[in-house]
């Protein structure tokens, strides 16, 4: 009853177009993130979902029912605003309640729910605090509070985390899962942060430029991008892409990357698919997914960068217009200027098309 | 002195007696600092009401022959102040000073809340109304009150309208009759300071966060319950300010009115302001006239300090 479909969407500003028809199916229960950055569309989509804007083209459908002109009032979705939109003029039990005030529900029945929601909140000892006066913290759960107080059967999330601090983040995306688990609404999780829609998302949609890019999960998404784009975007850092040109060898298809030398062999299916195409390609490996070549056959690069971020070591390569990045154990001994042999993970290996920038050979395991 | 020995000795230092001695040295410097403010407030404030209430004191008019400080001379204790308390005139101006504000300051007040709430959504020509709405402020009231003057006579303008609207003739004398008199009076003061109402109640309703109004809505809340939930305890502050406004300035409502009707028929229409005009300028008693400004002066401080408590805790509570 409460799966959402997209159909067609399209949504326009005077001729400035901030969606490009979007074709979406969110199933009943399911954690979907919109992930993306910034300026790309995901706030116009939830307010289209919630009602807040309308649709220039296509339908919004939650089940089978057309939510086409139905007002955001009617729609029974909860949506957790950015900047939360607390109603500072009140306490968090009036914040809590006010939904079910506005509802004419009697006191007695609202006053059994704000108690249980505050409970699982733990805003109990806050109940009669000014909102006005709360931290970022604890505003956002009165958000939430207050949205799911309503008990929707869709909860739509605009960016929930991106206000508060890292270690509070760390702990709301845990308690977040765990109410979407408790309640089992559809939930509909906007965020820029790629580590969120990982780590909470049943699936993610990336999107840019109004675009919808790729839809999958998490793993999905990190291990066969759909195109450039999502290579780049998902992962920390994100895939390294270094153009080149297929070209025969006596042991396979390799890929030629001029003055950083040839690759090794491409996996069968994706010779295959080269070979038909035999246009410019971009090879992509994950930096965590290449090791230093202890014979010697590889990619060959100058260091130009060492960063060490505690558990791991990012090294920075580059020569020429090619950057390329790789993340060892903290115990790389490694220095600026030297040379580098990297052999990329042979299951690992990605190859785009450089002219539409999709990737080739389909899907992989 | 090294670092440690200084924040040691601060701390030697801040006893409750040091703390206290701290607070008179800056107490001391900040009034150093004020005094010529002080001086300022002294002599425009201060100053003219003990000349006031001096005066209030006595029996002196600038035809006395006395120079105002010589007032003495004519000392009559608070001979002033017990007429007054007998001076049905005063009381009569001063019931239809409030009548005159109870009716035109909520209506000011409803139709400037009304139309802010118009104006606070887009429509077609909204700007070319907006400068249309603001005009009344604009004119001068002495030519608000000549034009209402003329709007209101028997054989006026709208005395014409309703002749057409009725079919009949209609030859109604406004300003001649007490009350119909009044209620033009009324009209006048409401059709020029609605739009100073409208103004600021609209810079108030522009102020309320849309977001939060729309979680409202989305939460299930109807127009009304937004409005009354939301956007009028968000404006608490603003409506407070806006009435103090035209309470205040209503209290004073002189010169329209009194280009319209001079305070006539009779009394019917006679002001506070107009009755302490007419005291000073025809009556020429004016130990008579510092006694009545003084007395409303009061009235009017214990008001406004009422108001702005209000104010204060309003502000604490959304602090
Ligand atoms: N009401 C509006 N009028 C004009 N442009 C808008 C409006 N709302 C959003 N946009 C534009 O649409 C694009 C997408 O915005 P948005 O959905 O808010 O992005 P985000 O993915 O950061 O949430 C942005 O370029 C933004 O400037
Ligand atoms: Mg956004």
């Amino acid at each position: 009853m409460s799966a959402i479909h997209l159909q067609n969407l399209v949504k326009t500003f005077g001729n400035f177009t901030a969606l490009k028809t979007m074709d979406l199916e969110i199933a009943d229960g399911e954690f979907m993130a919109l992930l993306g950055p910034s300026g790309c569309g995901k706030s116009t989509t939830m307010n289209m979902i919630a009602g807040m804007e309308e649709p220039t083209e296509g339908r919004i459908l939650f089940g089978d029912r057309d939510m086409t002109g139905v007002p955001m009032g009617r729609r029974g979705v909860g949506f957790v605003f950015q900047n939360y939109a607390i109603f500072t003029h009140m306490t968090v039990r009036q914040n809590l309640a006010y939904g079910p005030r506005m509802h004419g529900k009697p006191k007695a029945e609202i006053d059994r729910r704000v108690g249980a929601i505050a409970e699982l909140l733990q805003l109990t000892p806050l109940l009669d605090r000014r909102a006005g006066r709360l931290s970022v913290n604890i505003l956002q759960r009165v958000a939430i509070g207050r949205s799911a107080i309503m008990e929707p059967a869709i909860f739509l999330l605009d960016e929930p985390l991106s206000n508060v601090d890292a270690a509070f983040r760390a702990v709301m995306r845990t308690e977040l899962k765990h109410l979407q688990r408790e309640f089992r609404q559809t939930m509909v999780y906007v965020t820029h942060d790629q580590l969120e829609a990982m780590t909470m998302a049943d699936r993610i949609a990336v999107m840019d430029h109004g675009v919808l890019q790729q839809v999958g999960t998490p793993i999905e998404v990190y291990n066969n991008p759909a195109n450039v784009f999502v290579a780049k975007f998902i992962g920390a850092p994100g895939m390294n892409l270094i153009p080149g040109r297929p070209a025969e060898s006596d042991r396979g298809l390799v890929v030629d990357l001029g003055p950083l030398g040839v690759t090794p062999p491409l996996p069968d299916h994706l010779a295959a698919a080269l070979r038909r195409s035999n246009a410019t390609v971009l090879y992509g490996f994950r930096p965590e997914q290449a090791a230093i070549a202890e014979d010697g056959e590889g990619l060959t690069l100058p260091v130009t960068f060492v960063e060490r971020i505690g558990a791991r070591t990012i090294v920075h390569m580059g020569q020429g217009g090619s950057a390329v990045k790789a993340v060892f154990d903290n115990n790389l001994r490694v220095a600026v200027g030297e040379m580098m042999v990297l052999a990329p993970d042979a299951a690992s290996v990605r190859i785009f098309d450089v002219a539409t920038g999709k990737a080739v050979g389909g899907r992989h395991g | 002195m090294s670092a440690l020995t200084a924040s040691e000795a601060a701390m030697a230092k801040s006893t409750p007696e040091a703390a206290i001695n701290r607070h008179d040295e800056s107490a001391r410097l900040g009034f150093r600092l004020t005094l010529p403010a002080q001086i300022l407030v002294l002599f425009i404030a201060v100053f003219p009401l003990l000349m006031q209430l001096y005066i209030s004191l006595t029996d002196w008019s600038p035809l006395s022959g006395l120079d105002w400080w010589g007032a003495w001379e004519l000392w009559n204790g608070f001979a002033n102040y017990s007429d007054l308390a007998s001076d049905n005139r005063f009381w009569g101006a001063l019931w239809r000073t409030a009548v005159v504000m109870v009716v035109c300051v909520p209506a000011e007040f409803l139709l400037g809340l009304a139309l802010a709430t118009l104006f606070a959504d887009d429509f077609p020509g909204k700007r070319f109304f907006y400068s249309i709405l603001l005009m009344p402020m604009m004119v001068v009231p002495a030519v608000a009150g000549y034009m209402f003057f003329m709007l209101f006579q028997s054989g006026g303008p709208l005395n014409d309208i309703l002749s057409t609207l009725t079919g009949t003739r209609v030859a109604i004398a406004w300003l001649s009759d007490p009350t119909l008199a009044l209620i033009a009076v009324m009209i006048a003061d409401i059709w020029q300071w609605t739009p100073l109402m409208f103004l600021i109640l609209l810079a108030g309703l522009v102020g309320v966060p849309q977001d939060q109004i729309k979680a409202a809505t989305l939460l299930g809340a109807n127009p009304w319950q937004r409005f009354t939930t939301i956007v009028l305890p968000k404006m608490k502050t603003i409506i407070i300010i806006a009435l103090a406004i035209r309470v205040i300035e209503n209290f004073k409502i002189f010169d329209t009115l009194y280009i319209m009707t001079g305070g006539g028929p009779g009394v019917a229409t006679e002001t506070i302001s107009v009755y302490i005009y007419k005291v000073t300028t025809q009556d020429l008693i004016w130990g008579y006239v510092a006694a009545i400004a003084l007395a409303i002066l009061i009235v009017l401080s214990i008001a406004t300090v009422f108001a702005m408590k209000r104010m204060a805790a309003v502000r604490e509570v959304r602090a």
